[in-house]
């Protein structure tokens, strides 16, 4: 599922990768992995990477993760691991979150 | 299960928990969504696990724990210390998961327990689960920080857990009050098909927990409070409202430790029926109980003393000084004395700790001193479930109780007991302090003894150093005597009796005197009578000597003079002149 190179190589290069914990086709999930990629396509355009997990898929992982609800954003690295739940609606507190500066409107 | 099944009644699983499933017709309804609610510390975690617990060791069947509040390690070493083998039950039966969302997880819009339960779902699957515990669901909830979310995420569950065919159990910290929050989660009761509040008060500054089924859909339940308590063993709950089976006591008889009230009740006790004894303090009720158990002990059974408020070293040396031992019964362990604090628990966990004390000692005999101390903790109503049930208990397992009660004020004629008990004892003593002429004496009357004919006459109960017994009725003026009456009574029977003793001797000696004396006279009567008698054979003999001596001279002078007749005629002329002489001479002794 990764959208470029593996995620260990970003990690060595200070990229931003991230875990996404999705119930199929559910609308918080479909808008939470939206908002995940267009986020990344915006701040990190040449160095990030994205799992997805489907929960529907494979619950047992997201148990074995402590994973409750989803969706579920994980940021791996760079450190400190980061975890945000809920569809990414808040963007504000997504951005205050990952310390990225407030999109300026326009 | 077949449809038409689920439609006419419900399923339940057996919680194995004492008392829950016989207020629940059975236990918890199966494939169905149960609720315990209850403010913080009242029980609803232990009560959730305990249930989970015993499913997995009884049943075989696995289920899920998930702890939103509490870490699971510690809810895992709150079941360790109930003494449940969670790290054995861990490898197969029991899941637990730590279901709680670390602090620094980020809000970010919109999310659901999706996860949760399909990572949950697949588990059961494989595990094959039959019960998951959602324990602490109001802090999964107030993550939600929304309303609407919050009904939402609790309706995912409960269709979660209908579809996968679950027995779910939900416990809540929310109470159904007025409170913000109890408006807010009000609703959740309705989801549940069963619902069991716990609660906790303070009677007399005695806590005590209380449970009542709010809610049961379906089925028949006790919808009154119960109480229940949190033991060694976990939840116990005290129902007492079921049918108790009563078997058949045993037709051979215990003796009271006192021969003469043995006698008095055809015998003594029947074994495993329980007898009530009543009186003010200081009646000798503690020690009637320890002469009961040191019987007990003495025909080689095993006997349980439950004291209240009186230390066991205390009860040992007061009862050696009126010669009730129990020391020695005490060193081979036939005999526990377990001393009881009253205000240390609520009256419920006294039954409850009475009840594992039974269950370790194994007692045939068991004494509680006082039983009616129970009343002080946590109220009365509560007390006299308590003592309903401590006698059911006994009366199930056979064996012979003696309970004693208190009352209050020396008013012999009170016959009530404070835990209105005295309707379900097998027997009923009552000792009071009779009143007479200054002095108190203890009196024993048998106001009923099931089954069996009983004296009905008040006696003297004695207490001294050679040992306690009952003395015979003496009555009087229609009254039974006690005490310095008593004696006085006594003495006044033993002079009449002395008295009546002498006049008889005195009687008989004057009889045997005369009796000598008619003796002697008889002698002396048939001494003179001998003594004429001879007298006159004497004369007799006399008279007939003389009479034969007559003759015979008669018969000589008539020989002689034949023969001189014959001479003469011989010779012829023989002058008759001696012939005069002689017969002159016979003439005067003839005359």
């Amino acid at each position: 599922m990764s959208r470029t190179a593996t995620g260990a190589s970003h990690a060595a290069h200070g990229a931003y990768v991230f875990r996404i914990y999705i119930a199929g086709g559910a609308p918080n999930s479909v808008r939470a992995l939206a908002s995940l990629y267009a986020l990344c396509r915006q701040h990190f355009p040449e160095s990030h990477h994205i799992e997805v997990i489907d929960v529907l898929k494979e619950p047992m992982r997201a148990l074995a993760e402590a994973i409750l609800v989803t969706p579920t954003v994980v940021k791996i690295t760079p450190a400190p691991e980061l975890q945000m739940i809920g569809d990414l609606s808040d963007e504000e507190e997504v951005l205050r979150a990952l310390g990225l500066p407030q999109t300026t409107s326009g | 299960m077949s449809v038409k099944k689920r439609a006419r009644f419900i399923e339940k699983i057996s919680t194995g928990i004492e008392g829950f499933d016989e207020i629940t017709g059975g236990g918890l309804p199966r494939g169905r969504t149960t609720l315990i609610m209850g403010g913080p510390g009242c029980g609803k975690t232990v009560l959730a696990l305990q249930a989970l617990v015993n499913g997995a060791t009884r049943h075989g069947a696995p289920g899920m724990f998930v702890a939103f509040e509490e870490n699971a390690d510690l809810v895992e070493e709150n079941a360790e210390s109930f003494g449940w083998d969670m790290a054995g039950l861990q490898k197969k039966l029991i899941y637990f998961l730590n279901a709680q969302l670390t602090p620094d997880v980020v809000k970010v819009g919109e999310f659901d327990l999706t996860a949760l339960l399909a990572g949950l779902e697949a588990k059961a699957k494989e595990m094959g689960a039959k019960l998951v515990v959602f324990d602490a669901l109001d802090v999964l909830l107030s993550l939600l920080d929304d309303p609407a979310a919050e009904r939402r995420e609790l309706y995912r569950i409960q269709a979660w857990l209908k579809r996968t065919g679950l027995t779910g159990i939900l416990t809540t910290k929310i109470e159904e009050d007025k409170s913000p929050a109890g408006q807010r989660y009000g609703f959740m009761p309705f989801m549940a098909d069963c619902v069991v509040r716990l609660g906790q008060r303070v009677i007399d500054r005695v806590a005590v927990r209380e449970m009542r089924l709010v809610k049961y859909r379906g089925s028949p339940h006790v919808l009154n409070e119960v109480p229940f308590v949190i033991g060694a063993a976990g939840v116990e709950v005290g129902a007492s409202n079921g049918v108790h089976p009563e078997p058949q006591p045993f037709k051979m008889r215990v003796s009271t430790g006192i021969e003469r009230l043995d006698e008095m009740m055809e015998g003594g006790i029947y074994r495993g029926t329980n007898v009530l004894i009543t009186g003010s303090a200081g009646t000798g009720k503690s020690t009637l109980s320890g002469l009961f158990l040191e019987a007990a002990c003495r025909r080689g059974e095993r006997a349980l003393f439950v004291s209240f408020d009186e230390n066991t070293r205390d009860i040992v040396r007061d009862l050696a000084s009126v010669g009730v031992r129990l020391a020695p019964h005490l060193k081979t362990g036939l005999l526990r004395i377990e001393s009881v604090r009253t205000e240390a628990a609520s009256s419920e966990d006294h039954l409850i700790r009475m009840k594992h004390l039974i269950r370790e000692h194994k007692p045939a005999c068991i004494a509680v001193d006082p039983f009616s101390a129970l009343v002080k903790v946590g109220g009365e109503l509560a007390a006299r479930n308590v003592a309903e049930r401590l006698i059911y208990l006994c009366r199930n397992e056979r064996i012979t109780a003696l309970l004693t009660s208190m009352i209050e004020g020396t008013d012999v004629t009170m016959e009530t007991t404070p835990l209105h008990i005295s309707t379900l004892a097998d027997s009923w003593l009552q000792i009071s302090y009779s009143l007479h002429a200054g002095e108190r004496n203890r009196a024993l009357t048998i106001i009923k003894s099931r089954g069996s004919k009983h004296s009905n006459q008040m006696r003297e109960l004695i207490f001294s150093n050679s040992g306690i017994t009952l003395t015979d009725p003496y009555t009087a003026g229609g009254e039974v005597l006690m005490g310095t009456l008593r004696i006085e009574k006594e003495n006044a029977v033993r002079t009449m009796a002395e008295r009546k003793r002498h006049e008889i001797d005195h009687k008989r000696r004057e009889i045997e005197l005369i009796l000598a004396e008619r003796d002697l006279r008889l002698v002396g009567a048939q001494r003179d009578l001998l003594d004429c008698s001879e007298e006159l054979d004497s004369l007799a003999l006399a008279q007939i000597t003389s009479t034969s001596e007559r003759t015979q001279r008669q018969d000589a002078v008539v020989r002689k003079r034949d023969d001189k007749l014959v001479r003469e005629q011989a010779n012829g002329a023989k002058p008759a002149g001696g012939k005069p002489c002689k017969r002159s001479k016979a003439g005067n002794e003839q005359p």
